[in-house]
Parts: structure tokens; C-alpha cells; sequence
């Protein structure tokens, strides 16, 4: 699946920009799913042609507990089960690699330039303006051709695929979250983002830095509470007398 | 079609034969899932059959059946935890039906590959792996994974699975996935079948107590993964999403305690939402570890000077070296005498004669410098340098020595209480070991009793932290932030209340005199609440998979009533999941089934109320002095006050005197603590009943 998209960003996906994007992008994948796609075209003249989203998620790496409280939230808001398979936000531990490369969290960036909106034959997948701008895919239109899966310029790819009703589906900031009782979308809460009590997640109004992934990935800490110590209070000074060593 | 929350199926492998067979789980349900459907699966096909004694945890026929509950993956908060069962090699000196459970992922990969548990029966010719791939279950060749401690077995079964980290999405029969499986392995110490091996899963997430470790050695199963694309359905799932709002509301500092040592980033279970310093990702002792047990295993407090809770690199390597060669930490740990009256109660120092919590590491050391063994004896300490004792090095070697049981190691691969024996020294489990039953350190069985009780009961150390009856106001029970001060009474009041049974005698400690007979430790209201204490513990915790650290929870100062959220969550969370209606008494009496069916497993393998007595020290002064919560309720006869009870001991009469009462709660027989026919056949167990009466050994 998306085989040429290896050639468009780095590796990790990480360290892509949308300046590399455009640069790169236009070459290598002319011809391929974006045939037609001008070369020369300037970030700032294909940016204009789409309006911006109001809402962006952002996350904190580096403070997330790997719990996965929001993937089981995002998918159960919107399928009515717990499914890491179908959650929209992915978050993925390796419990043995040394903090804090221990976990990688990748969700919708909500494109500028957004190339899964930009593929979509049918339309289904589109700038909704009555939802903030963000990039939703409509259900009823979709034919489930995978095309803005595999348009999508990170690795992994953000909009995701449904094996049960065979169509994409991407995060839409919970706008249109059958599970959930309240209201979702960029003027309303989201399930991932309420779950997390390690406060790693977010949506903010502004654009985040497209030229680096600390744009998205910050932290996102309140000043630090003290946490209880154990088990009776922070330690206290130890005098030698109330030490008693061994006894026999 | 399955209860919403199951996967639905039960695999059972069989290693010798390599039948590998799905159950249905709607079979078992009525046993509450985890623990519960272990015990019933253990019944089914290993006590059933009749072919062989129940003595031998590393015969081929015992069972080792992980499982997991309803809420697993459902994102329920603090509900992660897989259980573990079969014969417990650990147990002294019967090798006892036993259990013990782990966090992290497994429990959720599990249901999401669609299986509620699996159950590995056997033997396999040569060392195997089970690779489950949502239905499709594989035996794998592990000769080129034995001998690889568990950190290295975990990396070579992800290289094996083709899933790489952070990068793009693995196809698995048309749906994907990104996460790599979740694996539980046994290192060294489980391949040598030593009494003190874990399974490890992940970085840190193990089951310590039993020896499961060693039970997987003896199957020549080195490790189960599991990976799943698939979903876990939710009866209500808008619902559920709501508790959180609920709980929020009413519990805002959040349930039970957490935390050791310094500032970290926080790891946690999957879909925990309510950690609380249980796991971190930072402190690098260690990676996704509990450092609860881990560190203590190189804590040569207070002679060495070396403090558990501070990250050093003694302590981070110590913690490695028992995740990666699977050793159970508490058991075989170097913490010498310690006692939270040292920090915590200068006026309660250690009474001399009888030291607190002590283990396999210190007790050999103990033994070394009174000369039992090394230099002159026919113990011979090699590999072991005895004039290295308290460096990196020697910590290092004893952990191999041990794990392969190399030298010294072999002996001590028993276990603190069959190397005592070894050494003709059981008189030690009574002052130097501190054993208080089953072979088992002591914990912080007492004051509290009740949990002391447990043990008894039980076949180990029910590790049961939810005695939240210190008074709160300085003690355990101050769950939560502030608040106002509380009256012995009115704490006493709230606690009985949210139990639902409302006797407020249940937590009445009162241990001298006649008062201890009337409502304190020795009477009928102590004996309910035990009773009480380990159907909830059966059922909520080690079926359903609510985490110790939360569960259960009657008191807490973050709410204005002081209520804590038992019994309200439980049920609240299950039948959301489930979609069943179960008061929280329903659960109660699933534990009381699954606990009696348990009961008549430890009846074949020769439990007898003769059998139930506590170690010595538990009758004398000093039997107190490793807890801590030592505020404890007490009720005079006319009124109720907190008193320390750092000096509570019990005494053999009352002990005989408490159990009569147990005996005849739990509907067991008075004289031997069989479990009757009534108990069984009104738990709708009359087959087993049948089969109990068929070995006379009916109550
Ligand atoms: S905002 Fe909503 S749709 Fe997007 S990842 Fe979070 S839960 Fe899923
Ligand atoms: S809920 Fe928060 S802490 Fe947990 S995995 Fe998601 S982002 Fe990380």
C-alpha cells in the first residue's frame, strides 16, 4: 500500500516539512497519484486554494503514559467498540527503547495543503466549512477506493481504513461521533483528547509549525503538581536511632 | 453470541499433542472470567480426569491459564490486568492451586485477536512459542529464543512478526494494525524451573508470585504473542464514556494510591486513565516497570545504605536484571528487616527478636554470616564472592546464579522457605524468614488481619492493598486530598455502609480480651468480612481484572461523604460493558463460586482446617511490626477510638475460634473445612460436589 509515498517523506515520517513536501512532492510524484500536479507550483499558491482548519490536535510525546485511553476512546465514540485498529489517533509503544524514544503518537495533521482532499475522486473527502474547515471524509460518498490513504504524505498514513464497511475513515475532531454523548468538532470537546490524563493531548485554534515536528508534538504540561509520595507523605529525615538494623 | 466485553472464545493448548482448540466462553461465564474461568477450566481438565495427584506444579498435566476479564480493553480505568492460575511451584509445602496476575497490554491484544484467555496444557517436545495473529494460532519453533533473557526474546519475536515500529501500517487478512504484538516470556529463571521465576511481559509487567515462570520451563513454552485487529463490543458504549464524567464528579482527586520514589513521566496499563506513579517511562529503573517490587530486589536498606526509592545505578540494574531473567523480585530481594515504623512510628522501633519483612537474598546472606553455610560447611557459596557482597558485580552474578542454577544458585532457585528446609533450619520461618504461610514472605498481612486471614485461606500472599481502615486522617485510609477530620466512629460508619452488608463490627480490631471474641479479630463480624473481602477480591479484581491499586475502594477523603467508590464503579462500569443489569452483590456471589470451587481443588490436594495455622510469630508480640497502618478502629464496647495496634498479635484459640466462624459462613464443615454439598450445589456446582464425595472428601 502506498508504495511511493517512502519516496516522498523521510523515513520516520518526522522530519518532513511541507517545505520538503513541495519541493520533493512535486517531482516524484508526478505521474503517480498526482498526475497533473504542477511542479512548479509555490507552497503559497497551492496553500490559497485551501482554506485552513480552525482546529488542530497536538500532542506531547514525551509526557504521554503509552495507555492508550485515547485510541480505545476515539474508536468508541465512533464505531460503539474499543478497536486499535480503528482509532483515528494511533499511538504506538516500544516498551524497550529507551525515553523518549519509546513512543511514537501520529495524528491528522489537518493539512494546508491537504493532498487526501486534493485525490478524492468522489468529493467525499473534503474541507468542511461547516465544521471549522477541518478535512472530513463523508461516509456516503466514499467508494472506498483508498485513494486518500494512500495520498496521504506521512508515515504511517493518517486517514485510516475500515475493513467492515471497506471505506476510509480520518479524524474529524469528533464532529461526527455517533457514541459520544457531547457535542464534538472544533467548538466542542473531543473523546482522545478528554481521556488523557497525562494531559498530552490538545486542540489548538492556531496553525502548528509546519517546518518542524515540534509543531505538533510539545509540551503541553500544566505547572507540575506534587504527587503524593508513599506511602504516608514526602520522606522524612531519618534519624539514626529510628533506624534499627538487624536483630538476631 | 457473546456478552458484549468477551471476545467470545477460549483457546486451549494442548503442548503434547499440539491440539490447539477453541472453547466457547459462554460456558464459563458464570465463574466471572479471569481467575474464575481458570479455576473452571483447572477443574475441567486437570481435576476432572482423575489421572494424576495435583501435587506436582511442574507435571506436564497442570495447566497454566491466563485469562482475562470483562473490562480488559474496554478503556474502563484501572482494569487492565490478566490473571494467571494452575499449580503454584512457589507454594510451601503443598504446591498449592495458585494465581497471580500482570498489567500492560496483553489482556487488550488478547480480546482484540478474539480470544478471553488461553490455557497451555502439556508438554512440548522441544522449546515452542505460541503465536496467536487474531484466529490464527501457531506453535513456533523457540530453540533459537531459549536461553535468551526476556527483553531479547520480546525483540526477536518482533523481528519474527514483520510489524516495525513507527513505520507504516501492517495488512493482516485485510484489516490493519500498527502495534507490534504483546508478548509474555519467561527468561532463564523460568526455563531452569526455579520456585522464583515470573512471566515478563513487556519491559516491566510481570507476574511474580506462584513460579508461573517456571511452570512455562516446564512446558517448554517460552512465550506466548499475541496480536489483534479487532474490536471488543460495548453494550453502552455512550454510556460508559459518561461514567467518566461521573467518576470525575464525585472523585475528583481520583481512586486508591500510587507512587514511588521521585518525579517521573508516568507509564501506565493500557486504557488505565487513572495511574498514578504505578509504571514510568523515565526512571530508568525501568523502562514500563512497577517499581514497587523491582526495586527492592538490590535494597540492602538500612545496613548498605542503598535507599530503594532513589535511582541509582545499583537499583536501575538491579531492576533490569530481575525483569530480564524473570525472577520474582519480592521473593528473593535483599531487603533486610524493614518496617515502615523505622521511618514512620519512632516510637514502635523493631522489636529485637523478630525481624520484619525479610527475603531469599538477605536470609542467605544471614545464613552466611552465621556460618550455615560457605567456608567449613557443605555449602559451597560458588559462583557466589561472598567479600563482594553488596556491589553491582555480585548482585549480577547471584541474579544468574540463580536464574540458571549455577552453584549455590540451585539451592536457592527453591525458594527462601525449601532452602531453609535444605538446611534443616525451619524454625526459621518463624523469626529469621518470617514466613506467615505458604512458604510466603510476610507482607503487610498485619495489622490490618484481614489480610493476614486472606493468606490463610487462600495459598499466598493475596497482596490485597485496598485496607483503607487506618485512620485517615495520618494513615493508609487518607486516600485522596484534604478534607475534614474524621471520627473513628463516623470512618467506621462509612466503610460499613459502602460494603452494603453495614455492619460496622466488620472493622473492628479490637485484639485483647473479650471484646476481640465479641466484634474484634476473633469474632463472626471479622470472619464475614473476610469472607466478604475474598469473594470481592475473587471476583473483582482477579476475574473481572480491576487492579489491586484501585479495587476496592470504601473510603475516600475525596469525597464529601468520605464514600468510597465501591461499591458504586463496579457494577456501574461492568454493566455498561457488558450489558448485563448485576448488582454488586451478583458479583459477590460469582466470587463466592469461583472461591468454593477453588476450595474444593485445595480439599483434593490435602487442604485440611489442621492445615491453617498461622507461622509462630504471628502469636507472639513483634507480629505486627512489618505493617503499617497501625491507627486502627477499635471498639471498647461502648465506643469506638482509634488506637495504635503496632503491638496487635494473635493467639491460637482465637485463631481456631475465628476460623469456626469462617468455616460455617462459607458453608465448609467445622472439623475438617471441607466445603458441603449445600455451599456447592446452591452455587450451582452439584458435579462438583458428586466428584468430592466420590474422593470422601465431601463436608
Ligand atoms: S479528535 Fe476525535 S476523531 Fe480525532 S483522534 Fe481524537 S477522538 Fe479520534
Ligand atoms: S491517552 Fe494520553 S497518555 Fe494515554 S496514550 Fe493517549 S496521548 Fe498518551
Amino acid at each position: 500500500m502506498a508504495k511511493d509515498k517512502k519516496s516522498v517523506g523521510d523515513k520516520d515520517g518526522k522530519k518532513f516539512s511541507r517545505r520538503d513536501f513541495l519541493v520533493v512532492g512535486g517531482t516524484a510524484l508526478a505521474g503517480g497519484a498526482l498526475a497533473g500536479y504542477p511542479a512548479k507550483t509555490t507552497a503559497t499558491e497551492k496553500e490559497n486554494e485551501y482554506a485552513p482548519s480552525t482546529a488542530y490536535l497536538v500532542y506531547d510525546s514525551k509526557h504521554c503514559a503509552g495507555c492508550y485511553s485515547c485510541m480505545l476512546a476515539c474508536s468508541l465514540v465512533h464505531e460503539g467498540e474499543t478497536n486499535l485498529s480503528l482509532s483515528r489517533i494511533q499511538v504506538h509503544r516500544a516498551v524497550l527503547k529507551k525515553y523518549p524514544f519509546d513512543i511514537e503518537i501520529n495524528v491528522c495533521r489537518q493539512c494546508p495543503v491537504p493532498l487526501c482532499v486534493e485525490n478524492c475522486p468522489t468529493g467525499a473527502c473534503h474541507i468542511s466549512v461547516e465544521n471549522g474547515n477541518i478535512r472530513m471524509i463523508d461516509s456516503e460518498k466514499c467508494i472506498g477506493c483508498r485513494t486518500c490513504i494512500e495520498s496521504c504524505p506521512y508515515i504511517p498514513h493518517r486517514p485510516i481504513w475500515n475493513p467492515v464497511t471497506e471505506k476510509a475513515m480520518k479524524c474529524d475532531l469528533c464532529t461526527d461521533a455517533p457514541y459520544y454523548n457531547k457535542q464534538g468538532g472544533v467548538n466542542g470537546t473531543q473523546a482522545c483528547v478528554e481521556a488523557c490524563v497525562a494531559n498530552a493531548l490538545k486542540v489548538v485554534r492556531e496553525l502548528p509549525d509546519q517546518t518542524d515536528i515540534s509543531g505538533y508534538d510539545r509540551d503541553l504540561q500544566p505547572p507540575r503538581k506534587a504527587m503524593p509520595g508513599f506511602p504516608f507523605g514526602p520522606p522524612k529525615a531519618k534519624s539514626k536511632s529510628e533506624t534499627s538494623p538487624d536483630t538476631l | 453470541m457473546a456478552t458484549p466485553g468477551f471476545a467470545g472464545k477460549i483457546l486451549l493448548v494442548n503442548l503434547t499433542n499440539k491440539e490447539i482448540r477453541a472453547l466457547d466462553t459462554e460456558k464459563y461465564e458464570q465463574y466471572g472470567g479471569g481467575q474464575g474461568t481458570g479455576t473452571a477450566l483447572f477443574w475441567e481438565y486437570c481435576v476432572v480426569p482423575g489421572d494424576w495427584d495435583l501435587q506436582d506444579a511442574f507435571h506436564p498435566k497442570n495447566m497454566v491459564a491466563l485469562m482475562t476479564g470483562a473490562v480488559s480493553g474496554t478503556g474502563v480505568p484501572r482494569g487492565a490486568r490478566t490473571s494467571v492460575s494452575g499449580l503454584s511451584p512457589q507454594c510451601y509445602p503443598i504446591q498449592w492451586f495458585g494465581h497471580s496476575n500482570f498489567g500492560g497490554m496483553f489482556s487488550t491484544f488478547l480480546k482484540m485477536a478474539g480470544w478471553d484467555g488461553v490455557a497451555v496444557i502439556g508438554r512440548a517436545e522441544s522449546p515452542v512459542y505460541i503465536n496467536i495473529v487474531d484466529d490464527k494460532v501457531t506453535l513456533e519453533d523457540a530453540k533459537a529464543l531459549w536461553g535468551l533473557n526476556s527483553w531479547e526474546c520480546q525483540e526477536e519475536i518482533w523481528k519474527r512478526s514483520g510489524i516495525r515500529y513507527g513505520q507504516e501500517w501492517q495488512e493482516i487478512d485485510g484489516r490493519y494494525t500498527l502495534q507490534r504484538p504483546a508478548i509474555v516470556t519467561i527468561g532463564p529463571a523460568g526455563e531452569n524451573m526455579t520456585r522464583v521465576a515470573s512471566l515478563i511481559h513487556g519491559g516491566g509487567s510481570g507476574a511474580g508470585q506462584g513460579g508461573f515462570g517456571g511452570v512455562f520451563g516446564s512446558k517448554n513454552l517460552k512465550a506466548i504473542a499475541v496480536v489483534g485487529t479487532k474490536g471488543i463490543k460495548i453494550a453502552d458504549p455512550k454510556g460508559l464514556k459518561d461514567i467518566e464524567v461521573w467518576y470525575e464528579k464525585n472523585w475528583p482527586s481520583g481512586p486508591g494510591f500510587g507512587g514511588f520514589g521521585p518525579p517521573s513521566v508516568q507509564s501506565a496499563c493500557i486504557g488505565c486513565g487513572q495511574f498514578r506513579k504505578c509504571h514510568n517511562r523515565d526512571r530508568a529503573h525501568s523502562q514500563d516497570s512497577d517499581d514497587c517490587a523491582e526495586s527492592t530486589f538490590f535494597s540492602l536498606m538500612p545496613e548498605y545504605g542503598i535507599d530503594r526509592e532513589a535511582i541509582t545505578p545499583i537499583n536501575q540494574k538491579g531492576t533490569d536484571i530481575v525483569q530480564q531473567l524473570g525472577i520474582n523480585a519480592m521473593e528473593t530481594c535483599f531487603m533486610g528487616p524493614m518496617s515502615f515504623d523505622t521511618d514512620h512510628n519512632p516510637d514502635f522501633p523493631i522489636q529485637p527478636k523478630v525481624p520484619a519483612y525479610t527475603a531469599l537474598g538477605w536470609y542467605m546472606k544471614k545464613m552466611y554470616d552465621m556460618g550455615v553455610i560457605g567456608p567449613g560447611t557443605k555449602y559451597d557459596m560458588a559462583p557466589l564472592n561472598m567479600k563482594d557482597f553488596a556491589t553491582q558485580e555480585f548482585m549480577e552474578i547471584y541474579g544468574l546464579a540463580l536464574a540458571k542454577r549455577y552453584g549455590i544458585g540451585d539451592l536457592l532457585a527453591e525458594g527462601t522457605a525449601r532452602f531453609a528446609e535444605k538446611l534443616g533450619r525451619t524454625d526459621d520461618f518463624n523469626t529469621l524468614c518470617r514466613l506467615t504461610m505458604w512458604g510466603y514472605q510476610d507482607h503487610w498481612s498485619m495489622p490490618g488481619v484481614d489480610w493476614a486471614y486472606g493468606n490463610l485461606m487462600d495459598s499466598r500472599d493475596i497482596n490485597s492493598h485496598d485496607m483503607s481502615f487506618g485512620n485517615p486522617s495520618g494513615g493508609f485510609g487518607g486516600f485522596g486530598g484534604g478534607g475534614k477530620e474524621w471520627t473513628c466512629e463516623d470512618f467506621v460508619k462509612v466503610q460499613a455502609e459502602r460494603t452494603t452488608y453495614n455492619d460496622p463490627f466488620w472493622f473492628d480490631f479490637s485484639w485483647e480480651g473479650k471484646q476481640a471474641y465479641k466484634t474484634g479479630v476473633f469474632s463472626k463480624h471479622k470472619a464475614e468480612f473476610v469472607a466478604w473481602r475474598m469473594h470481592y477480591w475473587t471476583y473483582y479484581k482477579e476475574s473481572v481484572g480491576f487492579c489491586d491499586w484501585g479495587y476496592a475502594q470504601l473510603f475516600s477523603r475525596s469525597h464529601p461523604k468520605g464514600y468510597g467508590h465501591t461499591p458504586e464503579a463496579e457494577p456501574r462500569y461492568l454493566n455498561a460493558v457488558t450489558g448485563r443489569n448485576h448488582t454488586f452483590e451478583d458479583g459477590l456471589e460469582i466470587g463466592r463460586r469461583a472461591w468454593n470451587l477453588k476450595r474444593a481443588i485445595f480439599t483434593l490436594q490435602g487442604r485440611h482446617k489442621q492445615m491453617e495455622n498461622f507461622a509462630g510469630y504471628m502469636y507472639r508480640p513483634g507480629a505486627s511490626y512489618c505493617g503499617f497502618s497501625p491507627e486502627l478502629p477499635i471498639y471498647d464496647g461502648k465506643k469506638w477510638e482509634w488506637q495504635n495496634c503496632r503491638e496487635l498479635f494473635l493467639t491460637r484459640e482465637g485463631v481456631d475460634q475465628w476460623k469456626t466462624h469462617f468455616y460455617d459462613i462459607e458453608g465448609w464443615d467445622k472439623d475438617t473445612g471441607y466445603p458441603k454439598r449445600r455451599t456447592l450445589e446452591k452455587l450451582g456446582m452439584k458435579h462438583v460436589a458428586d466428584f468430592l464425595k466420590s474422593k470422601n472428601k465431601l463436608g
